[in-house]
């Protein structure tokens, strides 16, 4: 039976269409759910409030990069220049080069040498048109390496007291790096949502040649994702500073293969994915609560590097499924 | 059609020249001391093992894939030969444990779908966890006959030349007079034409990782061979490393163009500064910025149309 132009086809009923969207609900909400579940029966000292919200606090960090690098990830590149980015913020805030500044002008001055990062990995990506892996790859080790450097010769700072009450303090029980977090992170979803910018990039990801032909500044908009990456996981980084509290050369060098994890886990992929920015949120939120529980049980260092490569592993080979 | 602007080997006036400029210039300021035995020896020694991962990270390359899995195979692998059991145990151990990887790694990139750096990104994080279970700090012992096999010399000529040696000609024969070599670098090439011309890709993917993780395994038993212990972080770099390696040699990573010439010129590009700064006493970390704008440098002279990954 043909359809006639103009004929639609009769509703899914009720039952169908709910299924079909939880079947199409990211990863990361099944496996917290599991998680949550698994917390019930073995650890529920996890679920209680004031663990519970210092988890999601402590999920901040991760949850900035995993948004930077979803935007990323959504138009087919890729950003692991995080591990450079945060040594360098670190550096900025803790050593004694900068302490004379006033607080809003070290935090501008971190942002700003984000952005400028972010803008070299653009201009190579786009312009020069090298493999985005290389190139932010190669970012971070040099941006560590001369970190590493310069500071070989100095102890390890403080953080200054303002961040610290940032990222680790409470305002009535509630972490305020979750509050800055959710600040930047709603108002970035909704915008993606509604903007011509939010619709140039699920265009460019799910069809690059196809974008360009149509007239969409394709460069540009990678240029920017780009640069945004890099600006969210310097607020990342130094949220991250301001939970430790104490200068550090290896900050947050696991948390570019976890916010990678995290987007897969939030379903989104490289070109796209319906999992908008409450995915990788959920995503980071599951890793977080994941490694906390784990060190409950006092599994240490090695079960945690073989529950991450697995994790991306499964998360990706799911997706893959999905997509057939 | 060896050379030439076309060749599928990517050698070029660059990536031969930058070694010959590096040999020229560290002749130049350390002459005495470069060109001596002690000297080249050392120099050996430390490319090889460098060397025999990148010549299977090219596999992977000319398929347009990469793993960067290889350092933990090569960590993993040195933790399994300085365990307490004898050689024959642990060797095939080693090996069945890379082909095991490579398989994973090549079923995900050619069955599943899965991107390389997210297969091979995971498949690292894992390995190098399971490389800290079985081995938690340096140490251990390595048998006799595997250590002195990779520090003496043999007819005069160092036993790290003769590894060397052989893993480049094995690879040579891989590439250039076996059907798989033809037929990868077909599918690398073009996947489309090679298909239709009856060349099963996903056969020849799976076969390049595997490969590739052989590759890494000997290299991780050289390795354990020269720092005689097992430790589990003794390859971390090697990953990157041998991506830049291949890269300034001239391989394509978007995949059909890259040759053995290449790669052995490109870790002795790689070695040669490596060698040269720690003649100049440079620090460690700058060596590693370094080889990070090395890197950089040897991607953004690739030509390439794709933005992104």
């Amino acid at each position: 039976m043909t359809l006639e132009a103009g004929a639609s086809r009769p509703a899914a009923p009720p039952l169908r269409r709910a299924l079909t969207t939880a079947l199409n609900l990211p990863p990361a909400v099944y496996g917290t759910v599991l998680l949550l579940l698994a917390a019930l029966i073995l650890r529920p000292v996890l679920l209680g409030p004031i663990f519970f919200l210092a988890i999601v606090g402590q999920a901040a960090p991760l949850g900035m990069v995993a948004l930077g690098q979803s935007l990323v990830m959504r138009c087919r590149s890729i950003d692991l220049s995080i591990a450079g980015v945060f040594v360098v913020s670190d550096f900025i805030v803790t050593s004694g080069y900068f302490s004379s500044w006033p607080g809003a002008a070290l935090i501008g001055l971190c942002l700003l040498f984000g952005a400028t990062v972010g803008a070299i990995n653009g201009v190579l990506i786009t312009r020069v048109r090298a493999s985005a892996v290389i190139v932010t790859l190669g970012m971070s080790i040099v941006l560590v390496g001369v970190v590493v450097a310069f500071s070989n010769y100095s102890q390890p700072g403080e953080v200054p007291a303002f961040l610290r009450v940032i990222g680790s303090g409470d305002v009535h029980g509630v972490p305020i790096s979750l509050l800055i977090w959710f600040a930047i992170a709603i108002p970035t979803g909704l915008g993606l949502g509604r903007s011509v910018y939010g619709s140039y990039l699920s265009a460019v990801g799910a069809n690059p040649q196809a974008a360009a032909l149509s007239g969409i500044p394709y460069l540009r908009i990678v240029f920017i994702a780009h640069v945004v990456s890099a600006v969210f996981a310097t607020i990342g980084g130094l949220l991250l500073a301001g939970f430790v509290g104490l200068g550090s050369t290896t900050l947050g060098q696991d948390l570019v293969l976890n916010s990678i994890a995290a987007v897969i886990l939030g379903g989104i992929n490289f070109g796209g994915g319906a999992g908008g920015t409450f995915g990788p949120m959920a995503g980071a939120f599951m890793l977080t609560f994941l490694f906390n529980f784990l060190n409950s049980f006092g599994l240490g260092e090695p079960a945690k590097y073989m529950m991450q490569g697995g994790i991306i592993a499964v998360a990706a080979w799911i997706y893959a499924l999905g997509k057939r | 059609m060896l050379l030439g602007r076309n060749s599928r080997s990517g050698v070029s006036l660059v990536t031969l020249g930058i070694p010959l400029t590096l040999v020229g210039l560290l002749i130049a300021t350390t002459a005495h001391y470069f060109l001596s035995w002690e000297n080249l020896t050392n120099l050996s020694g430390q490319m090889t093992a460098l060397l025999i991962v990148s010549f299977g990270q090219l596999l992977v390359a000319l398929v347009a894939g990469l793993d960067l899995s290889v350092g933990s195979v090569m960590s993993l692998a040195t933790c399994v030969v300085a365990s307490d059991s004898p050689l024959w145990i642990t060797i095939p151990i080693a090996l069945a444990i890379g082909i095991v990887v490579g398989l994973v790694n090549g079923s995900g990139v050619a069955l599943l779908g899965i991107h390389p750096i997210i297969m091979t990104l995971s498949t690292m994080t894992f390995l190098q966890g399971a490389a800290y279970l079985l081995r938690a700090v340096p140490g251990g012992h390595v048998p006799d006959m595997l250590a002195s096999s990779a520090r003496g010399s043999f007819l005069g000529v160092p036993d790290s030349l003769l590894w060397s040696v052989i893993c480049a000609l094995v690879l040579a024969w891989l590439l250039y007079r076996s059907r798989f070599g033809l037929h990868l670098f077909a599918t690398g090439g073009n996947p489309v034409s090679a298909r239709l011309n009856g060349v099963n890709a996903v056969r020849v993917c799976i076969s390049a990782y595997v490969l590739c993780s052989v590759f890494a395994v000997l290299a991780g038993l050289f390795l354990s061979a020269r720092i005689a212990s097992g430790d589990p972080a003794a390859g971390q770099s090697f990953g990157l490393d041998s991506v830049t390696a291949i890269a300034l040699g001239g391989t394509q990573l978007s995949g059909g163009v890259g040759g053995v010439i290449g790669a052995i010129t490109g870790t002795i590009a790689l070695g040669l500064a490596s060698n040269g700064m720690n003649l100049l006493n440079v620090s460690p970390f700058l060596q590693s910025a370094a080889k990070g704008l090395l890197l950089i440098f040897a991607i953004c002279a690739q030509r390439r149309s794709t933005v992104g990954l």
